[in-house]
């Protein structure tokens, strides 16, 4: 019997993760040499899943947020707090940045997820303002302007043996394993019956209502849910940096991360997110060391992207690779596009 | 109570401020339903033409220069006060004219499109003044301060909100009394009849965008003494005007003079009791409202939502 080809969608690991945790895998052995530094690849790797968190949000339930620096910076604060105040133990302290931008996330989602279109835009630009002026007011908890510092990079203890994560390779392989646990359980999320209704909302949340579905209980959780994992990588992201600073939460920053999963093409694909923050970050450390107005060209190709190529870098690979026709990538992208600020209309 | 007052006058003139800094962008969103997002950096351009023109080297030849920084500094500043948004208006043109085929699309498209020419421009002024501070003059007549009930009070601040309210007046009188602000009314309304009765529509627009752009230049000129001047003030002014218009409600001129009000008592009043959080004041009213009430205060139903 020929055994029939099964979906990816349907997997639990796909070729193509395959491919990326393996050429990922070999990263420390090349980076050095091409001109590049080990750290890059450890901030790649947290931007990435960052920005795979995000686009839960924009990409799989077409919900425009954008201030979504606060989770991130809410994890990073929470992840050195932890450490210093409850336990020093590195599970403890990830679960900590985890749940408490997740709480952060629900409690934000009370009050926007009844709400489309520019408006709950709005709303995530204000509370994403309210964390941020938090953070930078707050001197005596989070450290103001100065930052949170002398974060550790706690060791990882498996039980049966236990790993020093200070040098950046070891730290580098660390948040590998971690980035490919989170990269599976995204990719089920987002095609579990679950993620199927947060499309179906996303095209429309009228008709997904008259079909039964709770739309205003799946935009919140999947609020929630895109927070709490960028709070994760946010925690990641304080043991790269040994601190948390209040930066990462402002709008330029959470702007950021929208233009990255724009350009890579989240809106059409779940690879999307990944290709963006590679552009992003390589663009910034090639460009940003030949001009200083690198934002300027980054941000006029996310324009030109956005106008006339809705589709991303994902969209033109997926054309190229996958047979799939480009146009209809494109009408695709176009089209959640419209619906990111549409509010949930179909034109 | 006596002792708020100061405060809440304050607050109430900062009010105003933040209510002319989001006239511009009212009437854009209001009557051609796009989002200018270039409305914070035109803004800022605003305040720039008037420091150069107000500041002693001036952009004209040598002879004319001569000639006017021989007046005396209230004419130059009144001649500021028309040349800087006059030019910040021709820039105002060319965007209109990328922004023109994006008419009849989604307003994403013009949004993205400002979004553009908003970072063009800011790194514009990065490139020609640099990142420093300027300090724009004003004449001495609206310097200083003066002493009223034990309180020492600025001037300028009267003087700002006093041009604030003749503005916001005069743009009401503009569209809700003659019949060039019925004709933007009805072309905003249905774009296809007014064109059928022969009204050239495209010159309209372009007319309302430039009449925009020069208003966030003037916002631009008043608010820049007070505030300062530097590449950022573009950010720093977009954001509260988006957040006036939401808050007040997208097409509803009182609402977002209301809310521009109600912004600047929130952070006038939160300043007396805890200044370091009073910018977290306009966030929290913003929430506060928008949770309860769909549209903002006065909102309609626009093209910018379901």
């Amino acid at each position: 019997m020929i055994p029939t080809p099964q979906s990816d969608s349907a997997r639990l690991i796909t070729p193509t993760m395959l491919v990326l945790w393996l050429v990922l895998a070999t990263v420390p052995f090349w980076i050095a040499r091409v001109g590049l530094y080990p750290y890059l690849g450890i901030e790649i790797l947290i931007w990435s899943l960052y920005a795979l968190a995000f686009n839960l949000v924009l990409g799989t339930a077409g919900l425009p947020s954008f201030g979504h620096g606060a989770y991130f910076g809410i994890g990073a604060y929470a992840f050195g707090l932890c450490q210093f105040n409850v336990v020093a133990n590195l599970w403890a302290c990830l679960a900590a940045a985890l749940a408490v931008a997740g709480l952060a996330g629900a409690l934000v989602a009370l009050f926007i997820s009844h709400r489309r279109g520019i408006y709950y835009a709005f709303m995530t630009i204000a509370f994403g303002q309210i964390f941020w002026t938090v953070a930078i007011k707050s001197h005596k908890v989070t450290g103001g302007e100065d930052g949170l510092l002398k974060i550790a990079r706690l060791p990882a203890d498996f039980g049966f043996a236990s790993f020093d994560l200070a040098g950046n390779v070891a730290f580098y392989y660390f948040v590998l394993m971690v980035f490919g646990i989170a990269v599976i359980v995204l990719w089920r999320l987002v095609h579990s019956p679950y993620g199927r209704v947060i499309a179906a909302i996303k095209q429309s949340e009228t008709r997904a209502a008259h079909l039964g579905y709770n739309v205003w209980l799946y935009k919140a959780s999947i609020f929630a849910l895109s927070a709490a994992v960028s709070g994760f990588a946010g925690g990641l992201f304080a043991m790269a940096q040994l601190a948390a600073f209040p930066d990462v939460m402002s709008l330029h920053q959470s702007g950021y991360v929208v233009m990255m999963t724009l350009v890579g093409g989240g809106l059409v694909s779940f690879w999307g997110p990944v290709i963006g923050v590679f552009l992003f970050l390589i663009a910034r450390d090639v460009i940003g060391a030949m001009t200083n107005a690198w934002m300027l060209y980054f941000g006029l190709l996310f324009i030109a992207v956005v106008l006339f190529r809705p589709e991303g870098v994902a969209g033109a690979i997926m054309a190229a690779w996958q047979n799939r026709s480009l146009n209809s990538m494109r009408q695709q992208g176009g089209t959640a596009l419209r619906l990111l600020l549409g509010g949930g209309r179909w034109r | 109570m006596f002792d708020l007052l100061p405060h809440i006058l304050n607050g109430l003139t900062l009010g105003l401020l933040f209510a002319l800094i989001a006239l511009g962008f009212m009437l854009i969103v209001g009557l051609m339903e796009q989002i200018n997002l270039a409305h914070g950096s035109l803004f800022a351009l605003g305040a720039y033409f008037a420091m150069q023109l107000m500041g002693p080297r001036p952009p004209f030849p040598a002879d004319l220069a001569q000639s006017w920084l021989a007046l005396p500094l209230g004419w130059r500043y009144a001649a500021t006060l028309i040349l800087a948004p006059a030019a910040v208006g021709l820039v105002g043109i060319a965007i209109e004219f990328c922004m023109r085929r994006t008419y009849g699309k989604d307003p994403l498209y013009g949004l993205l499109l400002t979004f553009g020419a908003a970072m063009v421009i800011e790194e514009m002024i990065r490139l020609t003044w640099g990142t420093r501070d300027y300090v724009l003059q004003v004449p001495q007549a609206v310097n200083g301060g003066f002493i009223f009930g034990d309180l020492i009070w600025s001037t300028y601040r009267f003087y700002a909100a006093g041009i604030a309210v003749a503005v916001i007046g005069l743009v009401w009188l503009l569209i809700e009394k003659t019949s060039f602000g019925a004709t933007v009314k009805a072309g905003a309304h249905d774009s296809e009849i007014v064109r059928a009765l022969g009204i050239d529509l495209t010159r309209l627009r372009l007319l309302v965008f430039v009449f925009g752009t020069m208003l966030a230049a003037v916002a631009g000129i008043i608010v820049a003494p007070i505030w300062g001047i530097r590449p950022h003030m573009g950010v720093d002014a977009v954001i509260p005007a988006f957040l006036v218009i939401v808050l007040g409600g997208v097409g509803s001129f009182w609402g977002a003079v209301v809310a521009g009000l109600l912004v600047g008592l929130a952070v006038g009043l939160s300043g007396a009791y805890a200044s370091e959080w009073s910018l977290l004041s306009m966030y929290v009213l913003l929430v506060a409202v928008v949770t309860f009430r769909a549209r903002g205060l006065w909102g309609k139903k626009s093209m910018l939502e379901a």
